[in-house]
């Protein structure tokens, strides 16, 4: 121990017993809500001499204090047209799945989906600020050896055979911004007391990513993607391991339906977390309704 | 024209729509506050209520976990975290490890992100040599002199400058 903690500690022992009566706030700790008038710092109250030392105003980005400003000195060049509207895939990089699932955050034998992943507290998305999903990207793609059932709303090639190469399975899916909703904490949503959404068909320039059996898409046929992993198998070099033969072959073979949201749990499903019961709907048009 | 609550508006315009179509007025509330419970629409809307074991299994996979779980001791982890040793109470000082199970190193910014402060949190014991000691290894990184401060009642460790990754190393040599 240090000299001052011993110190401190000796002086306690014959000094009376610390109570509210004999306690004082440490210097500093209570801050003066009025502003120094006249000699008790008045004047320029501690701010300086002008400027943004006194008014904060730091200036917005790219401004020139009255120049013609750069960004608008030469004719435009839309580049980033319509960027605000564009859907956004906030990165987790694989390192970052593998720590996760080295540090338990994940369980690697049941599916990983984004519900899962939100669920860690770990990553963190704002469907209202156009994010729609994670997109895996290939950072310590080299070092990745786990094996899983992952869903993804965004990989590239690279990530893609990295999980293969492992014996895993990676699907890419698209859900609304209502579904994201709903995933984002699925007790808060289950309290709700609102039936399970369907899960939407992806916008129209989404289709053709989410369909692509070399994208892995959900909605492309299981026959073209067995076929693609064979082939990105045969173009990275490494032996595709057979899932079939596989002991956790159940696990890995586990898809959701394109219009779920959560592994075995059907939209229009209303969950009752206090009773812990499901009620389903059974009229007739709520059933096709949610079915279709 | 009559002004009443909803409920009352209602009944009336039930009973005497025939008679009077637009009889009273349907208040609306001025904001979400000010407005009441919604009422039962006594809709007769058949649905089936389960006790199913296997569906509850897939509600309770759904369920974020109410507490962070513990890691499964294995002989290597693959992304290259470490769980902090067991036998380190031969050691003067310790730095315990975060809820997340992991090194409290962090780097603070201020000054509009100008200003780079590496934090050392959660040490105990005697966080003079762990200072000392630390410094001495840092020194070696840069020709200026290592600035740093020791709150010893907090157990905190400041120091000037991005050493991070320097220091998180550190301490994993020394199996932190």
């Amino acid at each position: 121990m240090s000299s001052t903690a011993d110190k401190a500690l000796g002086l306690l022992r014959f000094l009376p017993r610390v109570c509210l009566a004999n306690i004082r706030n440490n210097p500093g700790a209570v801050k003066k809500s009025k502003r120094g008038r006249a000699q008790h710092g008045g004047d320029k109250h501690g701010c300086g001499n002008k400027g943004s030392g006194q008014r904060q105003n730091f200036m917005r980005l790219g401004y020139e204090t009255g120049n013609n400003p750069f960004y608008l000195r030469f004719p435009r060049e839309p580049y980033y047209k319509g960027h605000h509207l564009k859907r956004q895939y906030p990165p987790l990089s694989m390192l970052d799945l593998q720590k996760l699932i080295d540090t338990n955050r994940l369980d690697d034998s049941k599916p990983i989906d984004l519900v899962a992943i939100l669920n860690t507290g770990l990553y963190k998305l704002a469907p209202d600020q156009h994010q729609f999903g994670v997109q895996l990207t290939d950072e310590g793609a080299d070092i990745f050896c786990a094996k899983i059932n992952l869903e993804v709303q965004w990989a590239n090639e690279l990530v893609i055979a990295a999980i293969e190469k492992a014996g895993g399975v990676v699907t890419t899916a698209y859900y609304d911004m209502h579904s994201l909703q709903a995933m984002l904490n699925p007790k808060k949503f289950f309290e709700r007391g609102v039936p399970i959404p369907r899960r939407m068909m992806p916008p129209p320039d989404a289709i053709m990513y989410y369909s692509d059996p070399s994208k892995r898409g959900y909605l492309a046929d299981p026959a073209e993607i067995s076929k693609e992993r064979l082939v990105l198998a045969q173009k990275y070099g490494y032996n595709l391991p057979k899932i079939e033969d596989d002991p956790s072959y159940q696990m890995l073979t586990e898809r959701k339906d394109p219009r779920q949201i959560f592994y075995g749990l059907h939209p229009g499903w209303v969950v009752n977390l206090k009773d812990k019961v499901i009620l389903k709907p059974e009229e007739e048009i709520l059933v096709k309704y949610y079915n279709t | 024209m009559a002004v009443v609550p909803l409920k009352l508006a209602k009944l009336i315009n039930q009973n005497y729509s025939r008679v009077c179509p637009k009889l009273v007025q349907i208040v609306r509330p001025s904001s979400y506050r000010t407005s009441g419970f919604l009422e039962d629409l006594d809709l007769k809307t058949k649905y089936e209520v389960t006790k199913d074991p296997v569906d509850w299994s897939y509600v309770e996979r759904a369920l974020p976990p109410t507490l962070v779980p513990h890691p499964v001791k294995k002989d290597r982890y693959a992304s290259g975290w470490k769980p902090q040793a067991e036998n380190l109470t031969h050691m003067p000082y310790f730095i315990e490890r975060t809820k997340n199970h992991m090194i409290p190193v962090y780097l603070h910014r201020d000054m509009r992100g100008t200003r780079k402060t590496t934090y050392v949190r959660k040490i105990q014991g005697d966080i003079f040599k762990l200072h000392k000691e630390l410094v001495e290894f840092l020194q070696k990184e840069t020709i200026y002199p290592i600035r740093s401060q020791v709150n010893e009642f907090t157990g905190i460790i400041r120091i000037a400058g991005d050493y991070v990754n320097a220091v998180k190393y550190w301490l994993e040599q020394r199996n932190f």
